[in-house]
């Protein structure tokens, strides 16, 4: 609106039409989770009319072309998924995160927030492609087989490393930030009191951290939950609960994107389709508002 | 007893060492694919053709289709997006910074949707698209694109907003400015940096993403003539034509891996340096 | 002001990024979408047939049958490649199907199989293939399928996304996509790379994808498992057409390979084509378009269902 304000145009003028577009932007804004949620829901009635809900987030039979819904196996796939992926990559952005706030000399740390910025910008389709390049035939080819197993490489754990790498830019950026909110004072009367460096962090910075750090890792878990492509291609897509980490998964979003194909020619198909999608907007959504409440209370101090 | 604490101590910071390490080994790792694959199979051909005989299939040609069509979604979605996020972002930290419950809310709403999985963009827009009578097409993409980015533009944006010091908009106020001038002239100039970081990253994000325009731009070997068109995006040249046992299908998937990656380079390079260059106005 | 300026030039940039292909050119555009199966006779024809109508542009892609019938129904495409029957409850929604060409779905195994020529000597009778596809054991080994002592297990590989190759092949032994238990891989080309690479993996592909028309030859990393059609456990000569993609392609055209899973393929409409430049390029492809069809790697129908299905478009 600068260059509204260039045309010389009264000033009164040009304040009342970006304010009218300020409130028109706004109200869309507002409008927009609702929109996407109801939405959401209309196109899941059909579906949802049909069998109990209960019913179809716990039966793991899913074949549409029967007519049986049954999630189990995604929402199982889902979780494990990322449970692995939180597994591998909490510790490591933990660890990573101390030092890079507390030891580690100024100019590393500039680096990494190089390279937090790239990896968290790397499109996941290219993460994607490194997995089924280096993680699928290194599972299958040395991983497995030295531990007895054989599996195609397409499997849960593939996905978790794949989901584990994706997550750690966001978490890591966040515990930093955490950690370095913690007041110095703080940390300088733990010192004077006769603790090492490293008990001082064990004791008063991550105690003071704690909300932060659960708003972190509860941060890399919605991540983790809502990728789509990366994982789908590297995670086997088979609609069984995993009995092993070199078992195929079947997590919610590659579901949907796997199958939209196929959406209007199966009767109810494209319902229960938009069900998943639903069950992932309202659970990342609870994730993403608990991690901000815990957030703001950290922000507060 | 000192000497456990020591010990400790020491065990730890060599475990935090080596984690760190290992990310940057991955961050390299990762980088080095993607170039290695990608510059065997950058040719003159593959930038400035598009695919011949079938994006599937075809042996000549390259991902021209690709690169216009993303670049075409992603400054599309990106203007609309600004124009979209620009006046929420500012009138947060202007028009209603003594609402400071409405903006609260505002920004654990959008907080909230930055946390949403493209996918669920891509689902909705989908349906979207079927209820309006579009066809998979540049503009379906860019409206799902659009919806995607504004709350990361907001988002990212706002952060820096907040930064600045309350005293210059009383100063601005005192002399005579309304509203508006504070919001798009003061603040705005101060925020620059943050502003050109914003936009990178929402058009960094628009153009890397699959899942959004999955459903939703559809594909094709040709350049979009009319916003109608469907159209090829880098993401998706990736997707299709990777998991293709003919090699020269397979070399224009490399290729455009490493042309998104490249382009993300870009920005955060840019990024940083305006971050840099522009703090000479801020105070 | 030079800030202004910037930020002025940005926007009208994209702005102008963003629209200028609103105004563009008035070609007009046919969409086409669905089965890898056809994919390639798709941009065959429509290449062909850009000289009879220069100022029609068809985009042509791939997703699979079932996004085609998907694309169709929703009104994002105008035409669907189609590889395989309608559902009854498909056929409900007013679909307009016409035959256009024939191939076949064959089983596929990896190169790198160590049993690769017993393979090709002895195959795999059709309550074989039932077993390791439509099962869902993962302990059938190589050596039980073969009567040697191999006891690596078969890993086999399916498609992830809608497709027609998958229904069809299901459709051999009385079932369904879905009844086909196996590692889910994305798109026909994709299922090819992930068989060659896993020693014990066996998938299916449609003839274009498993083997090169241009050279005849199969495609690399990939074999096709000969169906052994009479129980003998042995490959006679008139069960072996498998050499290349001229022998498989007279095999289906006669019928000696069965079917399904050789079957027919379709273009397929929501509801009777109206649009004078649709038919007119259906019309084609019934006719002209035929001669491009053995060299793109596919049986040409029969003369009398060619014109079944041209009585269909009048």
């Amino acid at each position: 609106m600068a260059a509204l304000q260039s045309l010389r145009l009264p000033a009164k003028l040009t304040d009342r039409l970006s304010t009218g577009w300020l409130n028109f932007a706004v109200l869309f804004l507002i409008l927009l989770p609702l929109v996407i949620g109801v939405g959401l829901v209309i196109k899941s009635l059909p579906l949802l009319e049909q069998a109990s809900t209960w019913k179809m987030l716990s039966s793991a039979e899913f074949s549409p072309q029967q007519g049986h819904f049954g999630f189990y196996a995604f929402i199982m796939g889902s979780a494990l998924v990322t449970l692995l992926s939180f597994v591998l990559s909490a510790p490591v952005c933990l660890l990573a995160a101390i030092y890079l706030t507390e030891y580690s000399p100024a100019w590393l740390t500039q680096t990494m927030y190089f390279v937090i910025d790239v990896l968290a910008g790397i499109p996941s389709v290219v993460y994607g492609v490194w997995g089924v390049l280096v993680v699928v035939p290194l599972l299958a080819g040395y991983v497995a087989p030295a531990l007895g197993l054989s599996t195609t490489g397409y499997c849960l754990l593939s996905g978790g490393v794949v989901l584990a790498i994706m997550a750690v830019p966001y978490m890591l950026n966040m515990l930093m930030e955490v950690f370095r909110s913690v007041p110095v004072e703080l940390k300088e009367a733990s010192l004077s009191l006769g603790a090492t460096y490293w008990e001082t962090i064990k004791w008063v910075v991550l105690r003071k951290g704690i909300t932060g750090i659960i708003a972190a890792l509860s941060l890399g878990i919605s991540k983790a939950l809502g990728e789509t492509i990366a994982v789908l291609m590297v995670v086997g897509n088979v609609a069984k609960v995993p009995k092993s980490v070199f078992d195929a998964a079947y997590p919610l979003p590659a579901l949907i994107a796997n199958n939209y194909g196929d959406m209007m020619s199966v009767p109810l198909y494209d319902s229960a389709l938009m069900f998943a999608a639903l069950l992932l907007f309202v659970i990342i959504l609870v994730f993403n508002s608990i991690t901000n409440v815990l957030l703001s209370r950290v922000k507060e101090v | 007893m000192q000497n456990r604490k020591i010990l400790e101590e020491k065990f730890f910071l060599w475990l935090m060492r080596l984690v760190t390490l290992s990310i940057i080994l991955v961050f390299l790792f990762i980088m080095g694919i993607i170039i290695k694959k990608g510059f065997h199979a950058m040719t003159w051909e593959m930038i400035s053709q598009e695919p011949k005989g079938g994006f599937y299939f075809g042996k000549g040609g390259g991902i021209l289709n690709a690169i216009v069509g993303s670049l075409y979604l992603a400054l599309g979605s990106t203007f609309f997006g600004l124009l979209l996020g620009l006046p929420v972002a500012l009138g947060m930290n202007v028009h209603w910074i003594t609402k400071t419950r409405f903006v609260g809310a505002l920004r654990f709403l959008l907080d909230a949707l930055w946390g949403v999985p493209s996918i669920v963009f891509g689902a909705f827009g989908f349906a979207l698209m079927a209820y309006l009578g579009l066809r998979a097409s540049l503009l379906a993409g860019i409206i799902t694109v659009t919806l995607f980015i504004v709350p990361i533009f907001i988002r990212a944006f706002d952060e820096v907003l907040r930064t600045v010091p309350e005293g210059l908009m009383e100063a601005a106020y005192s002399l005579g400015a309304n509203k508006t001038q504070i919001a798009f002239t003061v603040f705005f100039r101060q925020a620059l940096p943050g502003f050109i970081t914003a936009i990178l990253l929402a058009f960094g994000r628009g153009i890397g993403d699959a899942a959004s325009v999955l459903f939703t731009a559809g594909y094709t070997d040709h350049i979009p003539q009319t916003i109608q068109d469907p159209t090829a995006t880098l993401p998706l040249a990736i997707f299709f034509q990777l998991s293709s046992p003919i090699p020269e299908v397979k070399a224009r998937a490399y290729a455009a891996a490493l042309i998104l990656t490249i382009i993300i380079l870009i920005i955060s390079v840019v990024s940083r340096l305006s971050t840099r260059r522009f703090k000479k106005n801020i105070l | 002001m030079r800030i202004k300026s910037f930020i002025a030039i940005l926007l009208l940039g994209s702005f102008t990024a963003g629209l200028v292909s609103c105004g563009g050119k008035k070609t007009k555009n046919v969409t086409i979408s669905g089965a890898f199966a056809l994919y390639p006779l798709g941009v065959k024809w429509t290449e062909q047939y850009k000289q009879n109508a220069p100022d029609l542009r068809f985009d042509v892609s791939a997703g699979g049958a079932g996004k085609g019938l998907t694309d169709v129904l929703a009104g994002a495409a105008d035409i669907a490649m189609f590889s395989r029957q309608l559902t009854p409850a498909e056929k409900e929604k007013g679909i307009w199907v016409f035959a256009v060409a024939k191939d076949a779905v064959l089983p596929t195994f990896s190169l790198n199989n160590p049993l690769a020529d017993l393979i090709r000597k002895k195959g795999l009778t059709k309550d074989q293939l039932k077993e390791v596809y439509l099962s869902g054991k993962t302990n059938i080994s190589w050596g039980s399928l073969l009567d040697t002592a191999a006891t690596q297990p078969v890993v086999v590989y399916t498609r992830s996304d809608a497709a027609g190759a998958a229904d069809t092949w299901a459709d051999y032994f009385g079932g369904k996509q879905e009844n086909i238990k196996g590692t889910g891989i994305y798109g026909d080309p994709g299922l090819a790379e992930a068989v060659g690479k896993d020693a014990s993996g066996v998938g299916f592909n449609n003839v274009a994808y498993a083997y090169d028309v241009t050279t005849g030859k199969k495609r690399p990393g990939i074999d096709i498992i000969p169906i052994d059609q009479n129980n003998n456990r042995v490959i006679d000569p008139e069960e072996n057409f498998y050499q290349n993609a001229d022998s498989i392609l007279q095999a289906i055209s006669d019928g000696r390979y069965p079917s399904p899973p050789a079957r027919d393929l379709y273009f397929i409409t929501k509801g009777k084509p109206t649009n004078p430049d649709i038919v007119a390029f259906l019309k084609w492809v019934l006719t002209d378009g035929q001669k491009y069809v053995k060299e793109a790697g596919y049986v040409p129908l029969t003369d009398a269902h060619i014109k079944e299905e041209l009585a269909k478009l009048q």
